[in-house]
């Protein structure tokens, strides 16, 4: 937080104080609110330092046990590959493939439902709002060659 | 006796419009256009305005062949809003997402009530009867009062408006936190993420550090559904392992209907209260529903006697601020019919509906279509009605969503969560500032700071920001035009009264200890 700040102020420092020479609308440049922000933030960091440094609780750790930190990890690096391919397979097919894994992986289903599920949910998503309410979705590579997806 | 003559006149011109807004053809187009705004309101990334500016070109349709001509273009149009509205807390309450931006305060009380609690059906019976009732005030005082109200809103310069946010933030300070300062962190960091992009006033770049994708801005919604859909996801895989599943009440129906309305008795006049604040938000031009939510969030924790359990389901955390949020929407009516100038985004994309059908809004529509305000304001009655009717039936249908298998309904929020923020500007830069700030909820989370201020900061960063700069530019750069006007010094004194508050709490408290301490020695 308080290398955020740092930057920011750093950043805005140019015009962070109240200019009273007319170079800007109403004396104040672009420069002085996030300046100011930043600056709440190291001060109320600080704070926050300081009691952290005066407290006597020595907590328990960060990550309690080893599956503290493989959980969310199992959840997260799905997303991340979901979204880093969506610009090349498109939407839908990331919808259904990602639907389809956590049916398979998480939810242990039959391949049969876990392929309902991986088409059922694009399908439905695709009519509610490409057909219903004309927002488009990313589409795949393949698009721009007259691909559906 | 002219008070009287204008009473029973307005419940004259009234009962006219609920003639018009009950012909059959009104009534049927006011259920299409609640209906579709309750869907709307449910799908991420659609929201109100879109919903009404996609139905705007058949309105002209409506309003030059139908039987009802402009009234009934308005009726659907509004209806949408009104379905909206109540629409968008579904998908807070149920998945931690929001599905409007004013209900993103819901996220803050209505999640926790609905999961961590296990009453999904009482989170949302209780947010559709705050609905309802802050919609109902709004539109009394719309009735009586839309004229009147309309003339002072212009005298609520930016000055005044400053003074408002400024208590929002105060209100907030200190918010599930043990620590006021980690609550002062977040605002900051709010503000600094609103501040990011070109400078509204001078188009100088900020914090941009030379990439084009951010020169627009950093949005908040893309922003709220990282910190709280994704993190909640990531923190449930923590606290509660993979694939687990809710241990929720299954039974749904009538016992919670009656719990909802025990709770609401308990907490009626904060509800009154919110709504009157929420409906004032909306008259004034320009802010409507989304900050009218965040204030009444505010100042009902500040004066509930329940405040340690706000941000861990306080039911008083779901009505306030939907009370506030609905109100508002009514009252940013108020401007766009009185004086024709929109209070919100929304009455902006009717206010083009109306320059469509003919109609010139402003003082002269209640003398030339007197048919037209009254038909409008009275399906604004039915419109609530008719919306709360339909969320109440389907409150057991909705609540039993929360019964999903984990491994579908996970993957489901987080396609649903890259949906709305992909569709606010069709850019993948979104999508990746959800992921991130997902991470990033998640940490704070588990840091244990609180997510409400640092939202409230990046929805309000904006407006008080302007506010700030439009009163000092209108000053000439003297900040004395904050204590300049008696509205402006008593709300500026309100603002730095309410900003000391937890300063004075907390060292009254620190001196209670080190009394009792030294006692005990």
């Amino acid at each position: 937080m308080i290398l955020i700040a740092a930057v920011a102020m750093f950043d805005s420092r140019a015009s962070a104080l109240p200019d009273p020479t007319g170079r800007f609308p109403g004396g104040l440049g672009p420069g002085f609110y996030p300046f100011w922000s930043a600056a709440m933030i190291a001060a109320a960091a600080l704070v926050v330092v300081y009691r952290w440094y005066r407290s006597t609780d020595t907590g328990e750790g960060v990550f309690a046990t080893r599956e503290a930190w493989t959980a969310p990890l199992k959840i997260a690096l799905p997303m991340i590959a979901a979204v880093a391919v969506i610009q090349w397979i498109g939407f839908y097919f990331v919808t259904g493939l990602y639907m389809g894994f956590f049916a398979r992986f998480i939810g242990r289903y039959r391949w049969v439902w876990v392929v309902v599920i991986a088409v059922v949910f694009p399908a439905l998503i695709y009519l509610a709002f490409e057909k219903g309410f004309r927002v488009f979705l990313p589409k795949s590579i393949l698009f721009e060659q007259g691909f559906p997806l | 006796m002219d008070i009287l003559n204008g009473f029973t006149s307005t419940l004259g011109s009234l009962a006219g419009g609920f003639g018009t807004a009950l012909q059959p053809f009104n009534l049927l187009l006011l259920s299409i256009g609640c209906f579709l705004g309750l869907i709307i309101g449910v799908l991420p990334g659609l929201g109100g305005t879109s919903g009404v500016a996609i139905l705007l070109p058949i309105t002209v349709f409506i309003a030059n062949s139908g039987p009802g001509g402009a009234t009934s273009a308005v009726i659907l149009l509004a209806g949408i809003y009104w379905g909206a509205l109540f629409g968008g807390v579904i998908t807070s309450i149920l998945f931690n997402i929001p599905g409007e931006p004013w209900s993103v305060v819901l996220l803050f009380d209505g999640f926790p009530l609905a999961k961590r609690l296990g009453k999904p059906a009482l989170a949302l019976s209780s947010s559709f009867f705050a609905s309802f009732i802050g919609a109902f005030i709004a539109t009394v005082l719309f009735t009586f009062f839309a004229r009147a109200l309309a003339d002072v809103a212009l005298a609520f310069g930016p000055a005044e408006l400053f003074a408002v946010f400024i208590m929002s933030f105060a209100t907030l300070i200190g918010l599930g936190s043990e620590s006021p300062a980690k609550s002062v962190m977040m605002i900051g960091l709010g503000l600094l993420l609103a501040a990011v992009g070109f400078d509204t006033i001078t188009g100088a770049p900020r914090l941009t550090f030379d990439r084009i994708e951010i020169l627009s801005g950093i949005g908040f919604v893309p922003v709220t559904i990282g910190l709280f859909g994704m993190g909640e996801i990531l923190a449930s895989a923590e606290e509660q392992g993979i694939g687990f599943v809710e241990r929720l009440s299954a039974k749904v129906g009538v016992k919670d209907i009656l719990e909802t309305l025990r709770e609401l008795r308990k907490r009626i006049w904060t509800v009154v209260v919110t709504a009157v604040i929420g409906f004032w938000f909306g008259v004034l031009p320009g802010h409507g529903a989304t900050a009218g939510s965040f204030l009444g969030y505010g100042l009902a924790r500040q004066y509930s006697k329940n405040k340690e359990n706000f941000g861990k389901g306080e039911i008083t955390g779901i009505m306030a601020p939907q009370a506030a949020a609905d109100a508002s929407a009514v009252g940013s009516l108020v401007p766009m019919v009185a004086l024709g100038v929109p209070g919100s985004p929304t009455s902006a994309v009717i206010m083009a509906g109306l320059f469509i059908w003919g109609l010139q809004p402003g003082p002269l529509l209640f003398i030339d279509h007197p048919d037209f305000v009254w038909g409008l304001t009275a399906s604004i009655y039915l419109g609530h009605l008719l919306t709360f009717t339909m969320c109440i039936l389907a409150v057991p249908l909705l609540a039993r969503i929360m019964h999903a298998p984990y491994a579908i309904i996970t993957p489901f929020i987080v396609i649903i969560s890259i949906i709305g923020s992909y569709s606010l500007n069709n850019s993948m830069f979104d999508v990746f500032i959800t992921i991130a700030f997902g991470f990033v909820g998640y940490w704070l989370r588990k840091m244990k700071y609180p997510l409400a201020p640092l939202v409230v900061a990046i929805v309000l960063g904006d407006s008080t920001e302007r506010e700030l700069r439009k009163a000092l530019i209108a000053s000439g750069g003297s900040p004395l035009i904050f204590v300049g006007s008696p509205l402006a010094a008593t709300l500026m004194i309100l603002a730095v009264i309410l900003l000391l508050v937890p300063v004075v709490r907390g060292l009254r408290e620190r001196r209670a200890r080190n009394a009792s301490v030294e006692h005990a020695a």
